[in-house]
């Protein structure tokens, strides 16, 4: 069972691990990158433990369109946009 | 997967000037070295710290533990922290873990009181009502007026002309108690969580007052993953911030309306625990499955039906706890813990990093006791419980015969 579901938007680009994060209740990280994203994938795995969440987000907005802006982060560190 | 040491306990004792012994357990999630063994793995069993560090300090009289990391406050008003440091969370002018505690020297001129750690971020509160944050700051959950993160424990402005007493750090937010009860919240408040206004908040990076508590005198807050927590002098409960169970999210403190009189509680990312008249009971439990059986717990008629509160929460009592009053309760994301006025350590809830303390990686539905090494009679120790996200860590301290503590 998905541990919680998760918009893109509350999710942090980790410039390191190259994936959006969010916190695990482990004290790891449930990970997903734009590759999965663009897949149309919705899960976001965490790499210490079994859990997992359900990510939502417009797979529009991850797409390879000069004209669609990916989805900003809502933090400060830079991210390569893909 | 993990090597069991159970029998290879390396002994750490410290004596304070009363000839009282104190040990540090530590158990669970410990890939970060948030469980101060100085080993990088989870650990399914209690661990006795063997520290140096520890031993020169001095007794440990009061613990915060967060996402992978732990503030130690000592009876010395001094701080060692150890764990995950990648944020700058541990305040030692750097961003890398410590697999051991280590004294922050940027507070070692100030006698520090109260500390709280959050997910990636730490705060410190000094006897003269000073504020200090550090680590993640990217919700503005430290309070500078910025979203950067800070290394060191920088004074928080806001606060100059104010006494602070306490500090509440969640997941991406904070809460701040100043004498004269005033509450605050700063970060991420897009679940209510800051208690600020009736309007939908984003991110918060100066303190703003929390509404609701005027002419109720606070006796502490407490703030865990999404949400806030506090109690009032005369045992009244507040929560807001993200729903428990099928409740709403509150954007405003809202008062608990029962019978009881809280003197404690504990929240995790999904339930809370509370304490009144040495009983426990918590709300929200069923998420995840594993907190509780809802068969097997007993619901409390208390809610706020009679006022057609959409937001009516369900208290039920926690089962297995018949007998002895609870002196104790702490909560993890996901686990829960409990200290019996016999000196009983039980727990339960999430279990897959070793976080309960039973040498499995089993969940458990109903409190369980955990065995520390029996040099203490049960009776002549007191024991303290501190619950971070994935672990948990207990002080036991010896009483001397015929001193009840």
């Amino acid at each position: 069972m998905s541990y919680d579901d998760v918009e893109i938007e509350d999710m942090e680009w980790n410039n390191e691990l190259q994936a959006y994060t969010y916190p695990c209740p482990c004290g790891d990280l449930f990970q997903i990158t734009k590759e999965d994203l663009k897949l149309g994938e919705e899960i976001a795995r965490c790499p210490s433990c079994s859990l997992y969440i359900t990510v939502v987000y417009n797979v529009e907005d991850f797409l390879d369109k000069k004209s669609n802006k990916p989805i900003e982060p809502s933090k400060q560190q830079p991210i390569t946009v893909a | 997967m993990e090597e069991n040491e159970e029998g290879k306990i390396v002994k750490h004792e410290e004596e304070d000037e009363e000839g009282r012994e104190q040990e540090i357990w530590s158990w669970g999630a410990g890939t970060d070295g948030q469980l101060g063994t100085g080993k990088l793995q989870d650990e399914l069993l209690p661990q006795l710290l063997h520290l140096t560090s520890l031993s020169s300090a001095g007794p440990i009289s009061f613990l915060a533990c967060g996402g992978a990391h732990v503030l130690a406050l000592t009876s010395g008003g001094k701080v060692l922290t150890w764990g995950r440091g990648t944020a700058g969370q541990l305040g030692h002018s750097d961003t890398v873990n410590s697999p051991h505690p280590k004294l922050v020297m940027s507070l070692n001129n100030y006698f520090i009181t109260h500390v709280s750690a959050g997910w990636n971020h730490s705060g410190f509160v000094s006897d003269t009502g000073a504020l200090f944050t550090c680590g993640d700051g990217t919700f503005g959950q430290l309070g500078h007026g910025d979203y950067r993160l800070h290394c060191y424990p920088v004074k928080v402005s806001f606060f100059a002309s104010k006494h602070v007493e306490q500090i509440a750090c969640g997941m991406r937010h904070s809460l701040v108690l100043l004498r004269g009860d005033e509450v605050y919240g700063f970060g991420s408040g897009k679940r209510g969580q800051l208690g600020i206004a009736k309007d939908k908040i984003n991110l918060v990076s100066l303190p703003e007052r929390s509404c609701g508590f005027e002419g109720v005198k606070i006796a502490s807050i407490t703030a865990n993953g999404d949400h806030s927590a506090a109690l009032s002098a005369d045992g009244h409960l507040y929560t807001w911030g993200r729903g428990f169970g099928d409740t709403l999210s509150a954007k405003t403190p809202q008062h608990l309306p029962t019978s009881f009189c809280f003197t404690k509680i504990a929240l995790g990312w999904n339930h809370a625990l509370v304490l009144t008249g040495g009983e426990v009971f918590m709300f929200g439990g069923n998420h995840h499955g594993v907190l509780s059986n809802p068969d097997k717990m007993t619901p409390v008629k208390h809610s706020a039906d009679s006022r057609a509160d959409s937001r009516a929460v369900v208290l039920e009592k926690v089962p297995g706890l018949e007998g002895s009053r609870t002196l104790h309760i702490a909560a993890g994301a996901e686990h829960s813990a409990i200290v019996t006025e016999n000196g009983v350590l039980k727990t339960w809830g999430w279990g897959e990093h070793g976080q309960l303390g039973l040498g499995n990686i089993s969940d458990q539905t109903s409190p369980q006791e955990v065995s520390l090494s029996h040099k203490f009679r049960k009776e002549a120790s007191l024991i303290e419980i501190y619950c971070g996200s994935g672990f948990t860590i207990a002080i036991r301290t010896s009483c001397r015969p015929s001193q009840a503590g």
